[in-house]
């Protein structure tokens, strides 16, 4: 079942068309992985999807109904969890708190209480591996634990679709592998959409995704199952440069 | 049920310090005019921490939510003096329109100023304070530029023994019945949704309205109940203090600022904070204008400097950091 859905979205910044007629359908449950060299416009597609912009042409549906214009804090509740490409911790809260607050305005926020709030975040602070830093301020963890705090913050939200950005740029091979094998349980566990998105074709994406999406000056290069993808010319050139002059 | 409890612990030492401040003004002879200037200033930062120190948000317009309630309270006494059979009840009346006069401003503000971010809205709130004053002079609204003067309708009702004791003591109590009820709602408010939305939002706003937060929503409770608590301040402060207003003292800059120091002094967004900000910024302020009058401000710049540059988080702030996780810490908010 198409759980998002993204018609010839367009957005410009000036003269610059960072998303150019963009159409994409992501499944319940799917793990797609988004590529593209820096500056493809991947970060303003999630933007677009999480609603911190809105397109000037196309259209955005989520299940269904149409949430092109809606207001970013009206999309969360209804499944959209995001990570930042350089994480954003509320920074003098403590880890606790912050992956809290996810579960607080989540797509569960209206039922759950501050304390059940707080139950959810141990919960999710054990299965991270968080525990030691779990009364620390988020501002003092390191990049990689703050990654790892966001991821929990989206979880704690119970996202349909849970959007990572460059979630694994700048961590160890090891960090990559245990998160990969986390990220993966937790998805098919809840049956989660996970949209990863990554600058260079990675181990990790790949080792996950079922579908690769090709981004390339805005537009869409390649959509097609992974290994299709990997295979394709334009792909190879984005990639390597030239036209193959063996 | 207990563990709710242990979430309410740090309200203990804010009624102690405001117990013990009482009864040193009761107590001590001629300590009870320093007593009411500190529980001015605790009020006042109690009352601004709400906005200032939950959202991060400087607003420089604060006092004219202050000069609102004192004429909710100077038009109350000096319109309704006549009906008979009021008695004290005009005071509460006199607050209940202090609270709706201050609240319908902050709604009018808010609405038009929340909508810009950070420095945008500090500058755009600048101005609000005076604008308000040059708009009750120049429209010559409820007396214009000569103001209120209700002393003889409140020697009227209460009768003159009864105003005076107003003026010299229960006016006091009211203001430190205001800061307790203030700082009670900070603990609420930072107890419930509402308080971690705002650290939320203080933090980082576009990652907050990604998480499902209506960040415009929490700001303006957040500015409402401050301003609301700022309009009792002026009219308990201000109006039955000293039975007069005028619009150049009640939207006086002058105010905002100490405001913003007594804040960021104690802790920004801390419980504790704005107390103990108001206890060093009105002590000094009493102490150094007895000892070196006419060069306080020389000796109190510098004071202030080093405890900003010493703890920047607010002295309370530190204290906060460094008691996480301890059985002190549990009081420490």
């Amino acid at each position: 079942m198409t759980l998002l859905q993204l018609d010839n979205v367009t957005k410009r910044f000036g003269g610059l068309v960072a998303v150019d007629h963009v159409s994409l359908e992501i499944d319940t449950g799917q793990f797609v992985g988004i590529v593209g060299p820096n500056g493809s416009g991947k970060t303003t597609l999630f933007n677009l999807i999480s609603g911190v912009f809105f397109p000037e042409e196309g259209h955005v549906y989520f299940e269904e109904v149409d949430i092109t214009r809606m207001p970013p804090y009206k999309r969360a509740p209804l499944g959209i969890g995001r990570t930042f490409q350089i994480p954003r911790p509320f920074s003098s809260a403590t880890v606790r708190e912050n992956i809290a607050v996810g579960a607080m305005f989540g797509s569960l926020g209206k039922e759950l209480s501050v304390d059940d709030s707080m139950a959810v975040a141990d919960q999710l602070i054990e299965k991270l591996d968080l525990a030691t830093h779990r009364d620390k301020a988020a501002g003092s963890l390191t990049p990689v634990e703050k990654k790892m705090m966001e991821i929990g913050r989206a979880l704690a939200m119970k996202p349909k679709i849970l959007l990572m950005d460059e979630a694994m740029a700048g961590m160890h091979p090891s960090d990559i592998d245990q998160m990969v094998a986390f990220t993966r349980q937790i998805a098919e566990e809840e049956n989660i959409s996970i949209v990863a998105m990554v600058e260079h074709i990675m181990r990790a994406v790949i080792g996950m995704a079922e579908k690769v999406i090709v981004l390339h000056q805005g537009a869409k290069l390649v959509d097609a199952p992974t290994q299709e993808a990997l295979k394709d010319p334009k792909v190879v050139e984005v990639y390597l440069g030239g036209s193959g002059g063996r | 049920m207990k563990n709710q409890a242990v979430k309410y612990y740090p309200m203990l030492p804010v009624l102690a310090a405001y117990a013990v401040l009482f009864l040193i003004g009761r107590n001590m002879s001629g300590m009870w005019q320093l007593v009411a200037m500190l529980l001015f200033y605790c009020a006042l930062g109690q009352a601004f921490n709400i906005f200032l120190g939950m959202t991060g948000y400087v607003d420089f317009g604060y006092v004219a939510f202050m000069g609102v309630g004192t004429y909710g309270m100077a038009l109350a006494i000096s319109r309704l003096a006549h009906i008979e059979g009021l008695g004290a009840g005009i005071i509460v009346i006199g607050f209940v329109l202090a609270v709706l006069m201050s609240t319908l401003l902050s709604i009018a503000v808010g609405a038009v100023a929340l909508r810009l971010r950070g420095a945008y809205f500090a500058i755009a709130t600048i101005g609000v304070n005076e604008g308000f004053r040059f708009l009750i002079e120049g429209a010559r609204i409820w007396n214009g530029s000569e103001g209120i003067i209700f002393t003889a309708q409140l020697n009227q009702i209460l009768g003159r023994e009864a105003a005076s004791a107003l003026a010299i003591f229960w006016a006091d109590v009211f203001v430190l019945t205001i800061a307790v009820a203030a700082a009670l709602v900070t603990l609420i408010y930072m107890r419930s949704k509402i308080g971690y939305a705002l650290t939320a939002l203080r933090e980082d706003e576009d990652a907050a309205k990604v998480m499902g937060i209506n960040v415009t929503k929490f700001k303006i409770i957040a500015f409402i109940t401050s301003a609301s608590f700022a309009g009792l301040v002026g009219a308990s402060s201000w109006a039955l203090k000293t039975p007069y207003v005028f619009p150049p003292e009640v939207f006086e800059i002058h105010y905002t600022i100490e405001a913003i120091i007594i804040v960021l002094l104690g802790g920004a967004g801390t419980l504790l904070g704005p107390l103990v900000g108001g206890l060093i910024y009105g002590i000094s302020k009493y102490y150094l204008s007895i000892f070196i009058p006419g060069f306080q401000l020389l000796i109190f710049a510098p004071i202030i400097i080093v405890i900003i540059v010493v703890f920047p988080e607010g002295v309370v702030g530190m204290l906060k950091a460094k008691t996480r996780n301890t059985a002190a810490g549990r009081f420490i908010v």
